[in-house]
């Protein structure tokens, strides 16, 4: 580990300010082609309100596809920050670094993503005020507080604004450094947004209680959204592919496994983008690579949990379900496509160390993890709804349009876009978790050996 | 000892720092463990006690039933819930390189022995486990074959799968401890005599301590300790539904064996820490176990209390939620009517007292903190067991084959014999144990020795700082 140099705090800064400094040949054609992929997908979105549902391949009774999927995988995404930022903040793993604050923007773009997915979903999206509201009083009609469905707003909101929350806090010191070295609206902008940060001892220390704090009260919030999600499905007993206890830690530990997929592939992206070699450094892909071999078996226990017991009944209905997943055309297919990219190609890819120092394949396996990731929610919402009764009459396929791809693209350009205007006026590697970094660094002499070394506060 | 006495923030004893002299007086330190007597003539009294209650069980009700092995199956669950995944907490710390599990890794694999006795216990329970195949006339409130893991009943199912599982568990867990422990025998052949010499020379004498026999050594640990990483969840998948699951009519649970496995490792640093504190307090390794281990482990029994209370709220929240009666019935009888108050003490040992005495900063600082929460783990896991194992022995041996419980069946409290039992298994557990630690170094010696090399204190600015060196 430790492998690379200790740069001075000037070079530091010039080197990770560089996308807000600068403007490098690709950035505006990038913007361009995601601006416009958005536009198409928002075009989309207004002509299926204008129009209604019907033109996507939503039916009775599968009445939650592509849309419900992606938010789901969003709300997946999400998990990266808190993961890396809050969870190896407090267990002190030196190299979270490089990754936290590209993780905890990428949550905060995402979960907004993830939010936008149900209010198009709805058709009407001026509806979902009735979750909150209510609409008929004469008649007593109610939010149902013990929906799930309201649960869901509530708990992505609360970790939505405690994200913010923490991406801020973590910011005020790089805001303070882009004061410094902009003139003219953009220094009187990073001035307010500094908040008079000075650097001294006492603003230090708050600041680091502060992102200790937040880390830990974050933490409730981070398991509580997912496992809300995951029982908008577990609490239907009607759908029997989705009853099921587990589906909370499973698809917890599923979402961290897809976040910290994308968040390390987003760190090579911005590492080619932008010359950070010094910073977003091969050892720091392994570690992550290493954490994910770990996430990822956990997450594979859990998958086999939830399949055994869906056969552990043998519920005539619920076999039919698995029956279909597994063994009928397309959808064996795509579980089987599934299995293989969210577990054994990754991990056969992460298997070696040479090849989680080789970022072409550390890439070709995150994508492939959330490749797999998003079939995976998929292929476990929507077969349930095709056999939702045993009455093979009710039964209906399900064939998603163009149109629901098209917005579904447009999400991904969407979170891509968002995460470029960010990188221009705020820095995607924290500029002080760097520094601080580099001066807890040590070397250790163990008999005719130098050994890298790091002091620990603990 | 080079304990440092000035440490700015930091309090005594977190971190000690064995030097030269009591590096070199490890071998015999560890070889001549004291004050053991009375707890092994304890643990004996107690193992005859056992012997005495499942032999009474075993002439008054047979090996034909099962309702009436109850306790006994609680008994045996606890023992291998705490002792199985002791072996992998010692190999999961050495692969993520925490350097503060040296001085707890030998206690870790010592349980490996206590594997031998799981499995002997596991002998009679192997012969009672009800048929597959319902015998009866097959009615429309009943099935075929009975809810279990065992979907197609493969050939020898179940007995000769979980057997062989059940047995594969001390032989690979054997063999770590094997292997970890043969540097530290072979350093400390001098230090011994006797039947023990020759032990040591029979296993360790051919270890030269050279780089190739290093290498080995450390790959095959890593190999046994994949294999038995593989292997533990799969067993402890097996006892929780085919001892406790399928057991009990309706009950259709994909997250209890999560449960069971996270319990385990619980349990296991449990007990790996109360030891460790009594190894530091009573038994002079002062020297060689400072405060840091029970810091850096009380968070993760900390994480694990709480993890506990979110599988069992997913669990709950799930079942509750859909109204179902087959699900109600399995909520009040496991949780809110019959077995209740075994349920509350189960949260309360398992969650709410281990939270509330570690999410102190100072007591998880404290070296007396994470021992103290790690008793009411203890307890907690006990309970547990009992009203699963109990309450599934206890269910209705009538109603295995039907859909669902229709009626809710009473708690059953233990009997003489059931209480001999109890005590009697945890004695046994407890007296191998002992025997291991009188037999086998009980400090990870080359351990505590790499450890020696890799941490010490520097100076950063105005203050003193451990330095953790990361060779790879």
């Amino acid at each position: 580990m430790q492998e690379g140099r200790v740069l001075p705090p000037e070079q530091i800064n010039k080197d990770l300010l560089n996308s807000i400094m600068g403007t490098p040949k690709w950035y505006w054609p990038a913007v361009g082609i995601c601006s416009f992929i958005v536009l198409i997908a928002a075009i989309v979105v207004g002509y299926m309100i204008n129009k209604g549902l019907g033109i996507t391949g939503l039916n009775r009774p599968v009445m939650w596809g592509f849309f419900i999927t992606n938010f789901v995988f969003w709300i997946g995404i999400s998990h990266a920050g808190v993961m890396l930022s809050a969870i190896l903040r407090l267990a002190k793993a030196e190299w979270r670094r490089p990754a936290s604050r590209a993780a905890e923007v990428l949550t905060i773009f995402s979960l907004m993503t993830a939010m936008t997915m149900p209010i198009i979903h709805t058709g009407r999206p001026w509806r979902s005020l009735y979750w909150f509201f209510p609409y008929d009083f004469a008649r007593g009609i109610f939010p149902n507080v013990r929906s799930p469905l309201v649960w869901d707003p509530s708990a992505i909101l609360t970790y939505l604004t405690s994200s913010i929350l923490f991406v801020f806090i973590a910011l005020i010191p790089d805001f303070a450094i882009l004061r410094d070295n902009t003139t003219g609206l953009k220094k009187r902008i990073y001035t307010a947004l500094a908040m008079g940060w000075q650097g001294n001892a006492r603003q230090w220390k708050l600041q680091i209680v502060a992102g200790i704090l937040l880390s830990a009260l974050i933490l409730p919030v981070f398991v509580s959204v997912h496992s809300i999600v995951s029982w908008d499905f577990g609490m239907a007993v009607s759908v029997k592919a989705w009853h099921s206890t587990v589906f909370a830690p499973y698809f917890v530990v599923g979402a961290v496994h897809s976040g910290v997929s994308a968040v390390i592939f987003a760190l090579i992206l911005l590492r080619q983008a932008y010359g950070w070699q010094d910073y977003i450094r091969r050892e720091h892909v392994e570690a992550l690579c290493r954490l994910l071999i770990v996430v990822s078996t956990g997450w594979f226990y859990y998958f086999c949990m939830e399949i055994i017991f869906g056969i552990y009944g043998r519920e005539a209905d619920e076999v039919a379900i698995r029956t279909l997943q597994f063994l009928i055309y397309p959808w064996n297919w795509i579980m089987v496509f599934f299995i293989i990219t969210t577990y054994f190609l990754p991990i056969f890819l992460w298997s070696r160390k040479v090849w989680r120092r080789n970022l072409v394949i550390v890439s070709i396996a995150c994508i492939s993890v959330n490749i797999g990731m998003w079939l995976e929610r998929y292929i476990l919402f929507v077969p349930g709804q095709i056999n939702k009764q045993l009455f093979t009459f009710t039964w209906a396929n399900y064939t998603p349009s163009i149109f629901e791809g098209i917005i579904v693209l447009g999400t991904f350009a969407l979170v891509t876009l968002l995460l470029l205007l960010f990188s221009k006026v705020m820095p995607l590697v924290p500029l002080y978790d760097i520094k601080e970094g580099d001066i807890l660094k040590t070397e250790v002499q163990i008999g005719r050996r130098t050994v890298p070394a790091t002091f620990r506060e603990d | 000892m080079a304990e440092l006495k000035t440490l700015n923030h930091h309090y005594k004893d977190m971190w000690v720092f064995p030097n030269a002299d009591d590096l070199a007086d490890l071998p015999r330190k560890s070889t001549s463990l004291g004050k053991t007597k009375l707890l092994l003539w304890v643990t004996l009294i107690l193992t005859v006690l056992g012997v005495i209650g499942f032999t009474m069980r075993l002439l008054s009700d047979g090996l034909s039933n099962y309702e009436p092995w109850g306790y006994y199956m609680a008994a045996f669950s606890f023992v291998f819930m705490v002792t199985a995944p002791a072996p992998l907490v010692a190999v999961a710390f050495r692969l993520i390189r925490s350097h503060w599990r040296r001085p707890l890794t030998r206690i870790a694999e010592l349980f490996a022995l206590v594997g031998i006795v799981n499995f002997i216990l596991y002998i009679p329970l192997m012969l009672m486990i009800p048929e597959i195949a319902n015998p009866n006339e097959i009615g429309h409130h009943s099935l075929d074959i009975r809810r279990t893991l065992w979907i197609q009943v493969p050939l020898g199912a179940p007995h000769f799968w979980e057997a062989a599982a059940m047995f594969a568990l001390p032989v690979m867990s054997c063999l770590i401890l094997l292997l970890s422990s043969t540097p530290d025998m072979s350093a400390s052949i001098s230090c011994v005599s006797g039947f023990k010499k020759r032990m040591y020379v029979f296993l360790a004498g051919y270890w030269k301590g050279t780089k190739r026999q290093w290498i080995v050594m450390q790959a095959a640990i890593g190999a046994l300790g994949g294999l038995y990483f593989l292997t533990l969840p799969f067993v402890q998948f097996l006892i929780s539904t085919d001892f406790g699951m399928s057991l009990i009519a309706g009950w259709k649970d994909s997250i209890f064996p999560a449960i069971y496995t996270l319990m385990g490792f619980q349990t296991s640093l449990a007990i790996i820490l109360i030891i460790l504190y009594l190894f530091r307090k009573k038994a002079g390794f002062e020297n060689y176990i400072g405060a840091s281990q029970f810091w850096s482990a009380s968070k993760i029994l900390l994480g694990l209390s709480l993890l506990w209370i979110y599988h069992m709220f997913a669990f709950f929240i799930t079942f509750w939620y859909g109204r179902m009666e087959v699900e109600q019935n399995i909520l009040n009888y496991l949780y809110v009517e019959s077995w209740f108050w075994i349920f509350i003490l189960n949260a309360l040992g398992s969650w709410l007292i281990p939270f509330a005495i570690l999410v102190w900063n100072p007591v998880r600082r404290a070296d007396w903190g994470a021992p103290l929460a790690g008793v009411f783990v203890l307890f907690g896991a006990l309970m547990f067991n009992i009203r699963i194992f109990v309450g599934a022995f206890n269910a209705g041996r009538e109603q295995i084959y039907d859909i669902s419980i229709v009626v809710v069946p009473p708690a059953v409290g233990p009997d003489l014999w059931d209480v001999c039992m109890l005590v009697g298994i945890i004695g046994l557990a407890g007296l191998v144990y002992l025997i291991g630690l009188k037999l086998f170094p009980v400090m990870n010696i080359w351990e505590i020795k790499e450890g020696a090399m890799y941490q010490k204190m520097g100076r950063l600015f105005r203050g003193n700082y451990l330095v953790l060196a990361k060779p790879e």
